[in-house]
């Protein structure tokens, strides 16, 4: 797997810097102390006037400390800031406002009952010349106002509960926006994002810099690092590691300093050979949730891919699969046997569906390693409904060892784990249940770099043992550098097949875009 | 399935709530079975009864709404009542009385908005401290008696009329008009949605949000005051039992007109009409001489009903 591959810039490159004088806004020797963690230790950081600053580091690595620093919202242990050179405080989100520092989360601070508009605003409403009550009519127009200029053609007396993730991901961008910013810092704001929306935020962007405002961005994207940065600082463990001009150092570079040692991003897979015997075999399925015409088959020993836009329909197929979505016509066959009923029957069959949302849908968070690795195989462990907790553990301790989970004990809680050894928990519950045929959903979604070519030993070694992969992912270096074969979709529909001679990002690229 | 396109508006399928199904449908059902229900006496009579619970349900909306909750208010309007009704035997005075059964509900609100907020105890467990405390407190102050003597203008409260209007009937649509203000027309009303829906955001907004959800609970209180001098005016006595278990009523009522107990999703017409179909029910049940006992339970039986009916057209859409 090589990071570098998706480095391809989409991008103009921005506006050089401008001219260097005093800073807009400096740290100096920010540091943060939580119990047992050094969030971040000594960190410098300035931003000028016009300049996109992007900030890098795996994760754990003092971002988002650092933003919250920025933003109020936590106060640093030790350290100075300076605003245009004079030294000024940031103790709470309001000296930050009064600074024109803006924040759009990755996490959304957005009220779901409220509506748009009141979204944008929220903190900030208008008065109406009635004392006590807010002026709604001047309330939507400004949203309206602010909607046009990123493009979001959405009434603003609309739920944000009813929105879609990359539209709220807009009304973030909005409300950051609205505060007329003079310092706009974004945790990886394309993440949810389509192409189409990524441009729109992009071109938003350039009309930001080319007024002055200095952008902070955090992104795990090396394209966009490269495409958008004026200047990058490098995070590790709390500390800067590194700074950098995007014309002077390279992505490996930058990986090399993230990672602080070198990963080998390259992990080689031994490609499938001679073809197993069919694991999943997916005839003429459409589906409720709207896929169409799905044909798909995935034989043991393979890892197949499954790739096309953000909203093809990807995660729609695997909920089908694994019967969590009503199917309405065609035929689903695992290990032969025909699928029919829920998850439940397809767990019983050997399949085990690795989510995208790993926290919510993957995890009992609170609960220990043990019982998390545990409750899929719980069926095929108690067939008497007799339960055994010294089993329990045993199975449990023999997973830790085989996935390498790093975790102080079998009991330790889960939500404590790091995302690389969480996503471990989730393949190895599978495990427990006696799994065959592994269906993963964005496996590498919020893990660390050096993490992901460990998880993808863990699926190569799935498959070397004889069970089969369809594996989702977003990342199409990921899906070149690890699968057999793949299918890409687009429109709810399967829209062809690469081989792996044919496998190429620009295939896939190709291939899944709309036609437009 | 995580995204949708840019300009898709969001679905807004016309959709008629459970509890004016139910509102309806009781009203249909009471009329045809019983001859005196649907004539001007009945209904104004419903209208009467219904605003007591109307001025507990009203704040009760809000308060669940910051995913909170008030087992206490049923015990504080009962020692309100008492307090009130001391007062006015004692003094004569109403304002004096009215300002007394206020000061001992916004007293207890602001000690359950404390326990929530500043404390973090979860409100189930803070509230029902408190439902115990004020309900003790009723019973030391009245001596286990009831409170007799009140002047007899106060009754003129409950059963007086402006211009053909009940008095209760208008103070219970200023309260409602009040509270709908409040929700949707005031930073007070947003913030309270926010603070049930994402209390991050507010804290990010630099909005001090421990102080409102003490207010919102200090509302309530207030509120149980009010609630008071409505009850001891029907009543013409304060009694140490009086008013347990509204809470409940209050509850349901929220609960039947489609306030959610997560996230900050209320309708304060909702309430209303949940508070409506709740005096419906118990009126139309007196008219056919089903005992008290057995209205309570149809009350509970009414509110899941609602929220079935609620949830399998929620699935559907």
């Amino acid at each position: 797997m090589r990071a570098v591959t998706e480095m391809t810039p989409r991008i103009e490159p921005a506006a050089p810097p401008a001219e260097k004088g005093t800073p807009l806004l400096e740290l100096r020797g920010i540091s943060k102390t939580f119990p047992g963690v050094k969030a971040l230790d000594d960190v410098s950081f300035a931003i000028w006037p016009g300049e996109v600053h992007m900030l890098l580091g795996e994760n754990g690595a003092g971002k988002s400390s650092l933003m919250k620093v920025l933003c109020g919202a936590y106060q640093a242990d030790a350290g100075a800031y300076f605003h245009k050179g004079a030294p000024v405080e940031i103790r709470s989100p309001a000296d930050a406002r009064r600074l024109g520092i803006a924040v759009i989360f990755q996490e959304f601070s957005l009220v779901p009952y409220l509506d748009i508009a009141q979204n944008i605003f929220l903190g900030r409403e208008f008065p109406s010349r009635i004392p006590g009550l807010t002026d709604r009519r001047r309330l939507y127009r400004e949203a309206k106002a602010v909607l046009d200029r990123i493009g979001l053609d959405v009434d603003p007396r609309t739920k944000v509960h009813t929105l879609g993730v990359a539209q709220q991901q807009m009304v973030e961008i909005a409300k950051a926006l609205s505060q007329e910013a003079r310092i706009l810092v974004m945790d990886e704001p394309t993440a949810a994002l389509s192409d189409r929306e990524t441009e729109r935020l992009f071109a938003v962007m350039k009309q930001l810099q080319e007024k002055g405002v200095a952008i902070v961005y955090i992104s795990h994207r090396m394209a966009e690092v490269f495409a958008l940065g004026d200047r990058i600082t490098v995070l590790r463990d709390g500390k800067l590691v590194g700074r950098a001009m995007p014309g002077e150092t390279t992505p490996d570079e930058l990986v090399r300093m993230m990672v602080g040692r070198n990963v080998d991003m390259s992990y080689p897979r031994r490609f499938a050979t001679e073809k197993g015997e069919v694991a999943l075999e997916v005839k003429g399925v459409s589906a409720k949730n709207g896929i169409a015409d799905i044909n798909l088959t995935v034989r043991a020993g393979e890892i197949v891919g499954l790739c096309g836009l953000v909203g093809s329909g990807r995660t729609e197929v695997a909920r089908a699969i694994f019967g969590a979505d009503e199917v309405t016509a065609g035929e689903i066959r695992i290990f032969g046997a025909a699928q029919t009923g829920g998850p439940d029957a397809a767990a019983r069959i050997g399949v085990g569906l690795i989510p995208e949302s790993r926290k919510t849908e993957g995890l009992a968070l609170i609960r220990s390693v043990s019982d998390n690795l545990a409750v899929a195989g719980l069926p095929k462990m108690f067939p008497n409904m007799l339960f055994s907790p010294g089993k329990v553990r045993r199975t449990a301790e023999d997973i830790i060892s085989r996935l390498r989970i790093a975790t102080p004990s079998a009991r330790q809680t889960v939500s404590l784990l790091s995302g690389g050894n969480q996503q471990k928990v989730v393949i190895g519950k599978w495990l427990a249940a006696g799994t065959r045929l592994f269906i993963f959903d964005e496996p590498t979604r919020g893990i660390d770099v050096g993490a992901k070519s460990e998880i993808f030993a863990l699926i190569d070694q799935l498959v070397a043992d004889g069970a089969a992969v369809l594996m989702i992912s977003s990342e199409q270096a990921e899906i070149v550098h690890v699968c057999d074969r793949a299918y890409v979709m687009r429109g709810k529909r399967i829209v062809g097949e690469l081989s792996r001679s044919e496998l190429s990002e620009e295939n896939i690229v190709r291939m899944g875009m709309h036609d437009e | 399935m995580s995204d949708q396109a840019l300009s898709t508006p969001a679905p807004r399928l016309p959709s008629i709530p459970g509890v004016a199904i139910m509102l309806v449908a009781l009203s249909v059902g009471f009329a045809l079975a019983s001859p005196g229900f649907l004539t001007g006496g009945n209904i104004s009579n419903i209208l009467v009864q219904s605003v007591l619970l109307l001025l507990l349900a009203l704040p009760m909306t809000l308060i669940i709404m910051t995913e909170g909750l008030d087992l206490s208010m049923g015990a504080v309007l009962t020692l309100a009542s008492l307090v009130l009704a001391i007062i006015l035997v004692t003094t004569k005075s109403l304002m004096l009385g009215l300002a007394g059964a206020v000061a001992v509900g916004v007293a207890f609100g602001l000690l359950n908005g404390w326990l929530v907020s500043v404390l973090a105890i979860p409100p189930f467990v803070a509230t029902l401290g408190t439902m115990g405390a004020a309900q003790g407190l009723a019973l030391i102050v009245s001596d286990g008696q009831s409170v007799v003597g009140i002047p007899r203008y106060v009754r003129q409260v409950y059963s007086g009329d402006v211009m053909g209007i009940p008095t209760p009937v208008l103070i219970g649509a200023g309260f409602y008009a009040l509270f709908h203000v409040l929700l949707y027309h005031t930073r007070f009303g947003t913030y309270i949605c926010a603070l049930g829906g994402n209390r991050d955001a507010l804290t990010l907004a630099g909005v001090k949000w421990r102080r409102l959800l003490i207010a919102v609970y200090a509302l309530g209180g207030a509120m149980a005051g009010v609630a008071a001098l409505l009850m001891t005016a029907r009543m013409n006595a304060g009694h140490p039992t009086a008013a347990i278990g509204m809470e409940f009523d209050a509850i349901a009522a929220v609960a039947l007109g489609g306030t959610s107990f997560e996230k900050g999703n209320g309708w304060i017409f909702g309430t209303l009409m949940g508070v409506v179909t709740v005096g419906i029910l118990r009126n139309g049940l007196n008219l056919m001489a089903v005992p008290s006992s057995v209205q309570v339970a149809c009350i509970g039986g009414l509110v899941i009903f609602a929220l079935f009916l609620d949830s399998i057209r929620g699935h559907k859409s």
